[in-house]
């Protein structure tokens, strides 16, 4: 992010639990105002690395700068950031007004002024008239905005956010990531997101930072990380997508032909710098990027080049906003194509044509042999 | 229906009770109103005379006085001491922390009566705190520490320490490390939160660990028998010379049952406080 100075910068942060490092060197920025996802699978450092920012982890190395100042030394009660956590953490002994007040209490701030910030606060979550009660009183989704009214009422310089809405059920979370976008975008607190839902990333951010094993694969924004991945891990995980294993058969400029182990197929994809003629690479292409077609509209599979290949319904299930299907190509090879639930379904064991355009193909360099990195 | 048939799983418990206790107090009750006269016994007749010797001679006054004394301070001070320790083994990653557990545990596995005769051995004139005290310099003279308040004190304190401490682990092994997390980044320093986000939380803990040793010591028998002498009386050495010394049944009933019901008093109302806050917490 060039511009403004990064509201919080994170610069080579390591944390090891005995022999597991769950956070290995991981420098990344979120600017002023940013919604920045740190997305993975569990057990790949995201939350380790918030609770680092937060104070409550003390790494083993790197550091924490929040609006320039050094904090990775600076105790946990004076680094005046915002966490909401998975499991509310609210007080239980204390009205949802106290909780949303303790912080302000702390802070030093006086009851007059106290007490109007507190109510605009609940009014801004929708929780006005529940203040009196407990929080066992409250649903979880009340829960969740109480905890967030009460990280977001001392106006943190950093709202970090550690998979708050997990515990939540499907419907009701939803409407709280509605709800948490339009909190962010009206108050521009910047806020970290750690989730381990890729569309909830997706959805929610400015920029997604993509985390496995303790490591960066890739930051960058949704559209990014979903149509250019970086690695196979970022493909796979974000979304569904198809991993042709082949090897570089002309790459020029303007396009790259890559050669599809098994022989026959040939795949075309936009330019790619960097790769040599004869490297093995993975030629991923997402679902739904895939049009599928009956056969015999006419058009039949293209020349070499095309991307255009006749194949065979083998599988076919319908989830209401989408048909999933499997099809199996001429040289055996099965693929996953989602098409829209608009469409006409195709019976399994039908002949159709699928396609998809060069530029939806992602190119990533991959090791040796059959099936690659799965 | 279903919440019915649950019931009869308290019947064992239940039917334990009603014999050894609902019907041996019930049995004391008529007990504590007859007339005892010397040389001839427990005779027929009315009186409630024991309950109001009980209840304004100062020699009894003096007694229950000191019982619930020695109940509320041996209470206090397993608190303050037990605290720490639970707060320790329930939060420490040591993974000593089970052997550490049952060494709180251990003195409770070592007889009663052998743990009191080493608290004399400890306590008296030329025992080994006193020896120790004088040794120092801190003292001039031996203090007396056996047959009054402060030996009690320091025994029973040892003695029921560590029901205290079992009960406060539990208590606060239940507090969410999140909420006291989410106290200390909204600002509030690591005594602030202990102060009022853990040590609250852990109200439920210290209240029934409270009312464990306190019924606990005010009932006790042996250690403030060897302890206290047969002078130094407290209520239950009072009750068990009514019955045994002085075959005096029906004051000794009376006694009882005025101990039984200070002991009913005192779990209501705690379990009305923890109803209020429990409603909170």
């Amino acid at each position: 992010m060039s511009g403004a100075a990064p509201a919080l910068s994170v610069r080579r942060l390591r944390k090891a639990f005995g022999a597991v490092v769950a956070v290995d060197d991981v420098s990344l920025d979120a600017a002023p105002g940013e919604f920045l996802s740190l997305l993975g699978p569990s057990g790949c450092g995201k939350s380790t690395l918030l609770r680092m920012v937060a104070g409550l982890v003390e790494p083993d190395g790197g550091q924490v700068v929040l609006a320039g100042e050094d904090i990775t030394r600076v105790a946990v009660h004076r680094r005046n950031l915002g966490l909401v956590f998975q499991s509310y953490a609210l007080f239980p002994h204390m009205t949802v007004q106290e909780n949303v007040a303790f912080g302000l209490r702390r802070r030093g701030v006086g009851e007059p002024e106290l007490r109007p910030r507190v109510e605009r606060m609940l009014d801004l979550v929708r929780l006005g008239p529940l203040g009196a009660r407990y929080p066992r009183e409250l649903s979880g989704g009340q829960q969740q905005r109480v905890a967030l009214a009460r990280a977001l009422v001392t106006e943190p310089r950093v709202l970090l956010l550690d998979e708050p809405l997990s515990n939540l059920d499907a419907l009701l979370r939803d409407e709280m990531r509605v709800e948490l976008k339009r909190l962010q975008e009206r108050l521009g607190t910047t806020m970290i997101f750690v989730t381990h839902d890729q569309a909830e990333a997706l959805i929610l951010s400015d920029r997604v930072v993509v985390m496995e094993h303790g490591r960066v694969e890739q930051i960058g924004r949704p559209e990014e990380v979903y149509r250019r991945p970086a690695t196979a891990f970022v493909a796979r995980f974000l979304g569904r997508a198809n991993f042709l294993t082949g090897t570089v058969a002309e790459s020029e400029a303007g396009r790259t032909v890559v050669a599809l182990e098994g022989g026959g197929l040939s795949v075309v994809a936009g330019p790619r710098s960097g790769l040599v003629a004869g490297q093995p690479v993975h030629a991923v292409v997402r679902q739904e990027s895939i049009r599928l077609e009956p056969a015999g509209d006419g058009a039949g599979p293209g020349a070499a080049g095309t991307n255009r290949f006749a194949a065979t319904i083998v599988f076919h299930a319908f989830a209401g906003q989408a048909h999933h299907y499997v099809v199996q190509l001429g040289n055996g090879r099965e693929l996953e194509v989602t098409a829209p639930g608009a469409s006409l379904p195709l019976a399994r064991g039908a002949r159709a044509l699928v396609a998809w355009r060069p530029e939806d193909v992602t190119l990533l360099a991959g090791g040796p042999g059959p099936g690659g990195p799965r | 229906m279903r919440h019915r048939s649950g019931w009869w799983l308290l019947a064992p418990g239940l039917l334990l009770l009603l014999v050894a206790f609902v019907a041996p107090v019930a049995m004391m009750v008529p007990m504590s109103f007859r007339p005892y006269v010397p040389l001839v016994g427990i005779t027929d007749g009315f009186t409630a005379g024991y309950y109001t010797k009980l209840l304004t001679d100062s020699y009894y006054l003096e007694i229950i006085g000191r019982t619930l004394a020695l109940g509320f301070t041996v209470t206090l001070s397993t608190l303050v001491i037990g605290y720490p320790v639970a707060f320790f083994l329930a939060r420490t990653p040591s993974r000593w922390r089970s052997w550490l557990t049952i060494l709180v545990v251990f003195p409770l596995m070592l007889n009663l009566v052998v743990r009191t005769f080493g608290w004399i051995a400890l306590l008296a004139q030329n025992g080994l705190v006193n020896q120790a005290l004088r040794s120092l310099g801190v003292v001039g003279s031996p203090v007396k520490l056996l047959f009054n308040f402060a030996g009690l004190l320091i025994a029973m304190t040892h003695i029921f320490l560590p029901f205290m401490v079992l009960v406060l682990i539990g208590a606060i092994q239940n507090i969410p490390r999140d909420v006291e997390d989410a106290a200390r980044v909204l600002g509030a320093s690591w005594a602030s939160t202990f102060c009022r986000v853990t040590l609250p939380l852990s109200a439920p803990g210290i209240l029934s660990g409270s009312i464990l040793v306190f019924v606990l010591t005010i009932s006790a028998l042996v250690t403030p028998r060897l302890l206290g002498g047969p002078t130094y009386q407290v209520m239950a050495t009072l009750i068990y010379d009514e019955f045994l010394q002085r075959l005096n049944w029906p004051a000794g009933s009376a006694q009882a049952l005025l101990l039984t019901l200070m002991v009913l008093a005192l779990v209501y109302l705690s379990g009305r406080l923890a109803r209020r806050t429990g409603a909170r917490a």
